[in-house]
């Protein structure tokens, strides 16, 4: 690459894990729109690539996009917390390759071979048909590799550089990350201890332990985009982090009301559940408030500029701390209770939640992270925004938005015909797909989609070339 | 000069964020302990001796499975065998499972064991809803066994030429782009007639879980719907 | 561990929509509450805005009330939503404060 900035080996690999997270968010976008036209056009690739392959892919390059970016965003962030260059590049360049080739070949596989026999062959090399985590066990074993690799190299530079607080938190973090990674690897005959497992796994991920990493990213972003004093925010970070396993670990029980689990996860996971969007608040003002603080600093000085030095890196963030307060907060919420969730429970609800809070806990801060890395790689001191980094903000964020309202929507007729009346059954579910409501709700998550996919590729070429515009301050 | 406080101490905030999770933790682990022998797989002898299961065992095949509203659990729980005077299994009524009410414990765990890996070879979860969770793209199958459209009033049966639930549902599974119920269809994916058995199997022992009355009110409101 | 039942009965076909509604509210209010309160602490609002934070909280309530009561919760999970309430009542002066001791502390 001509016009390098970079002299940290760990922050210009960390550009390679943000290269191939881009390329998958790339499919997971292309595979959901796949799905969401099969949900309108009904017959669309029938028996070429059906509805449980594309959503397969679009489920699992969510995933692994995000840990993908969440390990590039790790690197990055190491030469500048710990002050010295990673321990363990070379490994962590070995195991890039490793991890990219390995999830080629599952895609491969996903898409050409798709489904196995009824043995243990398929599990081992097909697919493991669990959502979210169908990656074959060889793949498993192979990320467990390349995840213990990455956690070395973090501890050990950790250990030997500045260890910060953010790094403290990550270390934990990510120990824990990989760990619980460990329960959802086994097999049983037995559903319900099959599920009891599989939402160890998802749950402590999505809203345990990634939620701690974005806190830490956010803390990171705070000191290096707007200047944030360090003590405060990691005084923050930690308070975070007890509002957030405090309640994530417990919340889980409310994804054990019904998969034949006791009656008492009702409860716990009740009271858990109604305690989780505090920390997002928290998380939300702590942000808001930090960036007033420093610009009223700024202002008392007289100056009369932004403290913010990456504009479209922030926004970002500011958007992620909104979003994973209305996607994962205020869309988690309103069917977190058992007497709701009864009826709400595997709706299209749940994926109205699933896609506003993916996006805006996760997607969000990690794009964040994209443009924080182009800065970096170009050299600038203070970046802006421009027309395409606008476009592609609005339109993806809005897409998003859109998707969600237009799920919430379909999700809605289905409780009312589907689950509060007709009970589930195979008749009462065709009822429900075939309302009026529901299926204008499929429509429009389609266009909306359609937008989103847009701004992804507005937002691609804004990644590619706003580092080559003349109105940053360098 | 500000008074050193204990709030503004990161060294306090770090000690109590490891305090909380480790507590939380404990706590999830200690409920992990408590909840795994409550949801193992129960046995033959369970059913012998009368001992209902939030898990039944394999051999719940061989049982008539029924999903009964509870008066004192105030929602519907699954009913093994029919019921007795409080409403719960007798495991007394059996029921012919592909012409056999006599499947042994290894017969039906075998059975078992097919269907649940077919589940998973054959990617059910990214279409269907399995105990609620899964994809939105097709019925859930938590209580797909006790589903009026495979029953004897049902569609299904006649559709695919069969007598029996078992038999029709097995059908269905290896052919079923040739029974289409509605414009999405299932797609064949290659489902042979011992996996087809296996996942009858399968599906009949999840509808047999114990899932805290989910879903409500399953099949009991026939008819007109309001607000469609 | 459970005493009584805590699906005590069935949701009414017309309630749907104002338990979704107001439950989302509740956190869309809250987050007013704790967003005016945080800005007036931050000198971005007057202080006369201040009584119109305490409003949302008060609103914020009324719709953990509607929510409870529609969907019929027992009495453990009205605990549970009380704690919440309160919970969220004293969340942004908690912020507030400590905030302000880490910046004093920094400052001088």
């Amino acid at each position: 690459m001509a016009n390098n900035y970079l002299t940290s080996e760990s922050k210009k690999l960390a550009t390679w894990y943000f290269t191939f997270a881009a390329i998958l968010f790339g499919a997971q976008l292309l595979f959901g729109l796949v799905a969401a036209i099969q949900f309108v056009v009904p017959g669309f690739l029938f028996e070429i690539l059906d509805f449980s392959v594309a959503r397969m892919v679009h489920i699992n390059a969510l995933v692994v996009w995000m840990v993908f970016a969440m390990m590039g965003s790790v690197y990055w962030l190491l030469p500048d917390e710990t002050g010295i260059e990673t321990v363990g590049i070379g490994l962590g360049k070995l195991l890039y390759w490793v991890f990219v080739a390995a999830i080629t070949v599952v895609v491969l596989v996903y898409l050409f071979v798709q489904v196995g026999p009824a043995d243990i062959t398929t599990i081992w090399f097909i697919n493991e048909g669990r959502e979210y985590l169908e990656a074959p066990r060889w793949a498993d074993i192979g990320i467990v590799i390349v995840v213990l690799g990455f956690i070395y190299n973090l501890y050990a530079t950790g250990m030997k550089g500045n260890r910060s607080g953010i790094i403290t938190v990550l270390m934990a973090d990510m120990l824990a990350f990989a760990g619980i990674y460990l329960a959802g690897m086994g097999y049983t005959d037995n559903i319900s201890m099959d599920q009891f497992w599989w939402w160890w796994v998802i749950h402590m991920w999505v809203e345990a332990t990634w939620e701690v990493f974005v806190g830490s990213i956010a803390a990171y972003g705070l000191i290096t985009m707007i200047g944030a004093h360090r003590k405060t925010v990691e005084m923050w970070l930690w308070i975070e982090v007890a509002m957030l396993f405090g309640s994530g670990i417990l919340g889980i029980g409310h994804h054990y009301f019904w998969i034949g689990t006791p009656e008492y996860w009702w409860e716990i996971g009740a009271l858990f559940s109604a305690l989780e969007p505090l920390p997002l608040v928290a998380m939300f003002i702590h942000v808001l408030y930090d960036w007033g603080k420093m610009q009223g600093e700024q202002d008392a000085q007289g100056k009369e500029v932004s403290v913010i030095s990456n504009k479209p890196a922030f926004t970002w963030f500011v958007l992620n701390a909104f979003g994973n307060f209305v996607g994962a907060g205020i869309w988690g919420f309103f069917h977190t209770f058992p007497q709701v969730n009864l009826y709400t429970h595997g709706t299209q609800f749940t994926s109205a939640h699933g896609h506003l809070a993916f996006f805006g806990a996760y997607a969000t801060i990690l794009i964040g992270m994209f443009y924080l890395a182009v800065q970096g790689k170009n050299g600038i001191k203070v970046m802006y925004t421009t027309k395409k980094s606008i476009w592609a903000t609005c339109m993806i964020f809005g897409g998003v938005l859109g998707m969600t309202a237009a799920l919430t929507m379909a999700g809605y007729v289905q409780v009312l015909v589907s689950r509060a009346q007709m009970g589930a059954t195979w008749a009462g579910y065709f009822d429900g797909q075939a309302g009026v409501w529901f299926a204008q709700g499929m429509d429009w998550r389609l266009i909306m989609g359609v937008i989103t996919f847009v701004g992804f590729i507005v937002l691609m070429i804004d990644l590619l070339s706003i580092g080559k515009a003349a109105h940053h301050e360098r | 000069m500000a008074k050193k406080s204990v709030w503004s101490d990161n060294r306090f905030w770090q000690r109590s964020a490891a305090w909380v999770t480790g507590f939380a933790a404990m706590l999830m682990i200690w409920l992990t302990f408590d909840t795994i022998p409550q949801i193992v797989l129960g046995s033959d002898a369970d059913f012998k001796n009368g001992v209902t299961k939030r898990v039944p065992g394999p051999t719940v095949i061989n049982y008539k499975i029924t999903y009964e509203m509870n008066a004192k659990r105030m929602h519907e729980i699954p009913v093994i065998g029919g019921a007795n005077a409080e409403g719960t299994s007798s495991f007394q009524e059996k029921e012919l499972f592909f012409g056999r009410d006599d499947w042994s414990e290894d017969e039906a765990r075998e059975l078992l064991a097919l269907g649940k890996l077919g589940s998973q070879a054959k990617n059910c979860m990214n279409c269907h809803t399995l105990l609620g969770n899964g994809a939105y793209y097709a019925p859930d199958l938590t209580k797909a066994w006790l589903d009026p459209a495979w029953g004897p009033e049902g569609s299904m049966q006649a559709m695919t030429g069969k007598d029996t639930k078992e038999e029709a549902m097995a059908e269905f599974l290896m052919h079923p782009s040739q029974y289409p119920t509605h414009a999405r269809m299932m797609p064949n994916l290659g489902i042979t007639a011992a996996e087809a058995k296996g996942l009858v199997a399968f599906l009949k022992h999840m509808s047999s879980i114990d899932t805290n009355g989910f879903p409500r009110n399953f099949g009991k409101i026939k008819g007109a719907v309001h607000g469609k | 561990m459970v005493q009584e039942a805590l699906i005590l009965q069935d949701i009414q076909i017309d309630d749907f929509l104002t338990i979704f509604v107001s439950s989302g509210l509740v956190l869309v209010f809250g987050g007013f509450y704790v967003g005016i309160y945080t800005a007036v602490k931050t000198k971005l609002l007057k202080n006369w805005a201040m009584p119109f934070a305490y409003l949302f909280w008060i609103l914020t309530c009324y719709c953990f009330y509607l929510m409870g009561s529609l969907m019929h919760v027992n009495d453990f999970t009205a605990k549970a939503l009380m704690v919440a309430a309160i919970g969220l009542l004293l969340l942004p002066h908690a912020v507030y404060y400590m905030q302000d001791q880490v910046h004093k502390k920094n400052e001088h």
